[in-house]
């Protein structure tokens, strides 16, 4: 199975390139058949991966131990859920997995436009295929994960040998949310390649801005979408097993990760302004090429250990040929620039600097220079070390003083953004759809500030999260009232009726209340508690209103590790809630071991137990008990924005069935030849 | 005089009463200052993590660095002392933030320098399109390609491609 792997992997690289250069074959003579076959050769080549994927899979789960990335990555008793896991736990194999989820993308492509925009898609298969050649360069001389064991024997022959067992998967990677995040983490880095060789293609072909827009609005949201889900079951992951109490620590991985999640973020809003006015093209278009060079960026800061970082498991040399590889999609990207920019020029203007396009200006603005700030902050160890001579290391502590106003200032633009209307906002307008969420904002504050919340940047943060929660009640409660005097259905099912109406209006606002919902939970941080205590049985620990007493100590035999396991009754006010059991865990191969965190998570806090290991002397458990409030709120509002990305998603619902139902025929049909239902409903503000 | 000697009792009495309390008190603040000094500082295990979040089960080098932090404090070290002390022992790689001086400012400004100029630049382009003329339907063109060559390419663009 190894030699079919390496084989198929081998036919999928020849594949990529026959689709590469009969692409740009095809494009040059426009030969119905040349761009029919470079077309079939880029589906053969996804076929491949998928085959060479699978077949990894099966040398997983067949325990075939002859091949050395097997060996070093699993081992018998690992369950099966791990041993696929295992596909992605390591340098070679999470580059093939990278490759067969592009491979997922770009066969969707293929498949969705095979008999659509003709002129276009020649170019989109090109520069898809430059990608994966790439990638598949990677996967069959530089990082294989299909090289097998052998040793030379006496008379120099090469023998393959295999081992009885391997090494086994690393502990922190033997968790659930690790089986599940980085498929979606890489599902979002992947994704953005389908808009980059959209927005290129487009520019190649020299098709005017507006276009390659509205064809990969979807793609960029799906990639979007996972790329937030990614990140957000990166950070539960590390909450959850780490054990050290947070969620983000800004280690380089994570900001990788963020890094194009901001500026695609800025993309999916700029994006309206070429759609709705013709504006920001050339913009957009480098957004687009920059989320994908962040993507190529990210991927060498975590793989080829140029900066350090806690996630060591995929670290190597191979950060040359990724360097090499975003020179040249750099200077792709300029060179098709500068040919055909003037395909790019911007039609409209801005009538006044209160209006929706000022505020999309100034969140790219935010968005962008925290992007620039933590790049900056990633790679200034680096930088001290070639101008200084030390390496001068940046922790969380920079990060967070730099990027908590930036998150204030952004959550500030995303309540006042979507009450501005295109081109211009009357004074009127202003107080109309100010004046209630302004004076939330300062109930809110006052409220927080009552109750002995005295961090600064936490009440402004919880201020703005009223002020944005309200303006979004207020756009659901106008558009829902409209919706309830034409067609007499309920609230709820006015809400409904709207969204479906405007979904991508509306599934913007439900993405934005997920994200208030996150800044609840990240504004709780500044109130976190902790306290670390070596335990007898029997002892108890207080933190806030809760009470631990360590009952016992158990052990527990798993096939692939041992447990040592504390027994905690918890008590709240004296009342008992719950039993908590953190533990210790000491896998059987390579001598790991790895914490297991109990958690008694409420909305209003979570009550976080960590077995630390035992005291100096051997004999006593040290426990570290945390108190964070508000923590519920983030992973809660991830599930919001993921809901609200796929109600944007969604189609439309065409206006005319709600029209159906209205009850006053005449006036309703009147509306409707006058102008669009949409508009009458977005006042403006679509 | 014999009233005098009650009260003097009854003062050393809540003095040494109070006594445990006020070092309790004192000792809790110490450990609050080794982790406010502490949190500014990584940990030199190798994890990446900040000195008080290093996770490594059983760290020895926190522990350490956290001790040696609390013994200074107890000489009556300053933080600049103990930061010094720690420079010298760990190299700045021990930083947890970068120092707000020499090189390192360029970290702590670059973002703020960022933002101005940004919003300069923002400004700037929100002035300039405002002041823009309202050109007519399709000449916004450059130069170079003329509004019908523009046109035409719009007009293909919307025939060859499907949503």
């Amino acid at each position: 199975m190894d030699v079919f792997g390496s084989f198929a992997l081998l036919l999928a690289l020849i594949c990529a390139g026959y689709a590469f250069v009969g692409g740009i074959a095809a494009i040059l003579t426009r030969h119905p058949l040349l761009i029919k076959s470079a077309r079939q050769a880029g589906i053969a080549t996804c076929g491949l991966i998928f085959l060479a994927t699978f077949s990894l899979v099966y040398l997983f789960l067949t325990d075939n131990f002859s091949v050395a990335y097997v060996v070093e990555h699993s081992n018998r008793d690992l369950s099966d859920f791990f041993k696929v896991a295992a596909l992605w736990s390591g340098q070679e194999g999470s580059l093939l997995f990278w490759s067969f989820l592009l491979s997922i993308y770009v066969l969707s492509v293929l498949i969705a436009y095979r008999n659509k925009n003709g002129e276009l898609m020649p170019y989109v298969g090109v520069v898809m295929a430059g990608v994966q050649i790439f990638f598949l360069t990677l996967n069959n001389f530089v990082v294989s994960p299909f090289k097998v064991l052998g040793v030379t024997g006496a008379s120099g022959v090469l023998n393959l040998v295999a081992r009885a067992d391997g090494n086994g998967l690393n502990p922190l990677l033997q968790y659930p949310e690790m089986v599940i995040h980085p498929p979606n983490l890489y599902s979002g880095y992947t994704g953005f390649t389908i808009p980059f060789a959209f927005a290129l293609a487009a520019l190649l072909a020299r098709y005017p801005g507006e276009k390659w827009i509205h064809l990969t609005r979807r793609w960029t949201m799906i990639a979007w979408c996972f790329q937030t889900l990614g990140i957000l079951l990166g950070a539960h992951w590390a909450y959850a097993v780490l054990g050290w109490g947070g969620y983000w620590a800004w280690d380089p991985v994570e900001n990788a990760s963020l890094l194009p999640w901001l500026s695609g973020t800025a993309f999916l809003h700029s994006v309206m302004m070429q759609e709705k006015r013709g504006m920001m093209k050339v913009w957009n278009v480098w957004l687009v090429f920059t989320t994908f060079f962040l993507c190529i960026l990210g991927t060498f800061l975590t793989r080829s250990g140029v900066v350090s970082s806690v996630h060591a498991f995929a670290q190597s040399s191979i950060g040359n040929w990724f360097v090499g590889f975003l020179m040249i999609a750099i200077a792709v990207c300029v060179i098709a620039y500068v040919k055909n920019r003037d395909y790019l020029k911007s039609e409209n203007q801005l009538d006044s600097i209160v209006s929706r396009e000022s505020s999309f200006l100034f969140n790219n603005l935010v968005l962008l220079v925290a992007c620039i700030a933590v790049l900056s902050g990633t790679l200034f160890p680096v930088f001290s070390e070639w101008f200084t001579g030390s390496k001068i290391s940046v922790g969380t502590p920079f990060f967070n003083k730099v990027n908590i106003p930036l998150g204030l200032l952004l959550l500030f633009l995303t309540g006042v953004g979507p009450l501005l209307a295109w081109r211009k906002t009357s004074p009127e307008s202003l107080r109309r759809n100010f004046g209630w969420p302004s004076v939330l904002a300062v109930i809110g504050a006052a409220a927080m500030y009552a109750l002995g919340y005295r961090d600064a940047y936490s009440v402004v943060c919880f201020a703005l999260c009223a002020f944005v929660a309200a303006t979004i009640v207020l756009e659901f409660y106008r558009g829902a009232r409209v919706v309830r005097v034409r067609s007499g259905a309920s609230w709820v099912a006015s809400c409904v009726d709207l969204t479906m109406r405007n979904t991508r209006r509306y599934g913007g606002y439900i993405v934005h209340f997920g994200m208030v919902l996150i800044f609840i939970g990240l504004a709780g941080a500044a109130f976190n508690k902790d306290v670390q205590k070596e335990m007898p049985i029997g002892s108890t620990i207080h933190i806030g209103p809760y009470d631990l007493l360590l009952q016992s100590v158990d052990q527990k035999q798993e096939p692939n590790y041992t447990a040592e396991r504390m027994i905690f009754e918890v008590l709240k006010n004296n009342k008992p809630v719950m039993m908590l059991y953190p533990e210790k865990r000491d896998f059987h191969t390579g001598q790991q071991n790895g914490t297991m965190v109990a958690i008694y998570s409420t909305l209003r806090e979570d009550l976080y137990v960590v077995y630390a290991g035992l005291s100096p002397d051997g004999n006593t458990p040290v426990i570290h008990v945390f108190l964070n409030p508000l923590v519920k709120f983030i992973w809660f509002g991830g599930v919001v924005v993921v809901m609200g990305t796929i109600v944007a998603l969604l189609r439309e619902r065409k206006a005319v069935l709600v029209l159906a139902g209205a009850k006053q025929e005449a006036p309703v049909k009147q509306l409707a030849g006058a102008m669009s239902p949409s508009v009458t409903l977005s006042e403006g503000h679509d | 005089m014999i009233k005098a000697r009650r009260i003097l009792g009854a003062l050393l009495f809540c003095a040494t009463a109070l006594a445990p309390v006020a070092s309790v008190r004192l000792l809790a603040q110490d450990s609050d200052r080794v982790r406010q000094i502490g949190g500014k500082f990584m940990c030199m295990c190798g994890c990446n993590q900040v000195l008080t979040q290093c996770n490594h089960v059983g760290c020895q080098t926190s522990s350490a660095m956290l001790k040696e932090i609390s013994q200074a404090l107890d000489r009556g070290q300053s933080e600049t002392a103990i930061t010094q002390m720690l420079v010298q022992e760990y190299g700045t790689a021990v930083y947890a933030e970068p120092p707000k001086s020499g090189f390192s400012l360029v970290a702590w400004t670059m973002p703020t320098i960022y933002l101005l100029l940004g919003t300069v630049l923002v400004i700037f382009i929100i002035y300039r399109w405002r002041k823009r003329a309202m050109p007519a339907p399709g000449t916004a063109a450059a130069p170079n390609v003329s509004p019908e060559l523009l046109a035409r390419a719009r007009a293909q663009a919307e025939r060859e491609t499907e949503d």
